[in-house]
């Protein structure tokens, strides 16, 4: 069950698109899911399809890796296909015993298909292009109005980051408990589903009391290096806007404005 | 030595959040997608223990949703049903029973739709939101209410 996670599957190369303001990043996949919902029609897929094409070239992420991280997502990928293939009415094309392939479900099927696997690729350049602790100081950022409204952003981002850095620490962590009390004879491989879910708590209830205790140890650690919250903290490497970030952000604005264009007029 | 009450409560939020993101990362793919079964939602109890576990599970959820095959949709509709489920359990938090529920009811309102939308299956509406509800309710109160129990031995360490 527990296995070497590395979160956030970061491909590490120096790319254009790797230096970009983790900002533009955000906004700019935003756009382009937004978009990908817009297009009504192949066209307009197929538009998107280049568009995601020239930034995955210029993040010079192998296209096998990125391949690879679509393995999770296969098993829904066919039963979205076939649900909306066989489920569609229609002109009738295919007959098979009581199901019926119509050419509005094979339609329906591949768009939907296709436009999901422009998601995917689309969501997971994100985070294949941007460090998890970039992507928490971009979205702190981007926050930041919400101040106006008394919304936490500082403490928000703080926790994300804590969070971010204690996740392989409590994996390790985990799978001490979990070796501990397979030593005292616990079984967690074996057993229906409700046993299972019953031989968690052996393991959940030493995990939060220990995951307390650390928190304990990480509140005195902040205070003793003067942690005062957000008011007038600055970093070690303050985040700027370049050149190459607005012209990015100009072209993604450009594209929503040509796939909105295309989808009324042509 | 006073640990200031703030720089505490951040500290637990945070860890709260690495081990639900910890907790439904290793049991992806399961974690995702229309057919969902997060054991990590067992934590969604955690409220009627200490209110920070409200962003807590936020942020947890934030996390993990980041990682879905859903994106970024998920990372502020995902996670902003976990914020609203996690505030209206810790207002439950005297009725034991009840705390599970808004997990079981807010994620299946909001998930629900959101899958149906997202992966454009010409399926039912209330068949997304039934199913994701079943989910829930296997979870939360499956290992959530068990969880609970147990805590309750535990109520000290919550506490500031």
């Amino acid at each position: 069950m527990i296995r070497d996670i590395t979160l956030g599957q970061y491909y590490d190369v120096n790319s254009v698109i790797h230096r970009a303001d983790p900002r533009v990043k955000i906004i700019s996949t935003l756009l382009f899911i937004t978009e990908l919902f817009i297009v009504d029609d192949f066209k307009g897929l197929g538009i998107c399809a280049l568009a995601l094409a020239a930034v995955v070239t210029l993040s010079k992420v192998p296209l096998g890796f990125i391949l690879r991280g679509m393995k999770p997502i296969l098993f829904i990928l066919t039963f979205t296909f076939v649900l909306n293939i066989f489920m569609t009415d229609g002109e009738v094309l295919l007959k098979l015993w009581f199901l019926k392939i119509t050419k509005e479900g094979r339609y329906l099927a591949g768009f939907m298909a296709s436009r999901l696997i422009l998601l995917i690729v689309g969501s997971s350049l994100l985070t294949f292009t941007t460090k998890p602790i970039n992507l928490t100081d971009g979205i702190e950022k981007l926050l930041a109005p919400l101040k106006v409204f008394k919304v936490p952003t500082h403490e928000i981002a703080m926790m994300m980051s804590i969070a971010l850095r204690f996740i392989p620490t409590l994996i390790e962590e985990t799978d001490k408990i979990m070796k501990a009390q397979q030593a005292r004879g616990a079984d967690f491989e074996s057993g229906n589903i409700i046993q299972r879910g019953k031989a968690l708590i052996p393991i959940l209830v030493p995990l939060f009391i220990s995951a307390f205790q650390i928190a304990q140890d990480l509140a005195m650690a902040m205070e003793a290096r003067c942690y005062r919250g957000g008011k007038g903290r600055t970093r070690m490497h303050e985040m700027t806007l370049s050149y190459m970030d607005f012209l990015g952000l100009i072209l993604s604005l450009m594209f929503l404005a040509l796939i909105i264009f295309e989808r009324i007029y042509l | 030595m006073n640990i200031n009450r703030t720089t505490k409560k951040i500290a637990i939020a945070a860890i709260i959040a690495a081990i639900y993101a910890a907790l439904t990362v290793a049991v992806a793919p399961l974690s995702y997608g229309v057919m969902q079964l997060r054991i990590s939602e067992a934590m969604t109890i955690l409220p009627a223990f200490t209110p920070m576990a409200i962003p807590g599970l936020f942020i947890g959820a934030a996390i993990s949703n980041v990682l879905s095959p859903v994106g970024i949709i998920d990372v502020i509709l995902g996670s902003g049903a976990s914020l609203i489920a996690a505030g209206l359990s810790y207002l439950l938090r005297d009725k034991k029973w009840l705390v599970p529920l808004p997990p079981v009811i807010v994620n299946a309102l909001v998930i629900g739709p959101m899958l149906y939308y997202y992966y454009g299956v010409d399926f039912s509406l209330i068949a997304c939101i039934l199913w994701v509800g079943l989910g829930q309710l296997a979870v939360c109160y499956g290992a959530g209410i068990p969880l609970m129990k147990i805590l309750e031995k535990y109520r000290n360490y919550f506490e500031d």
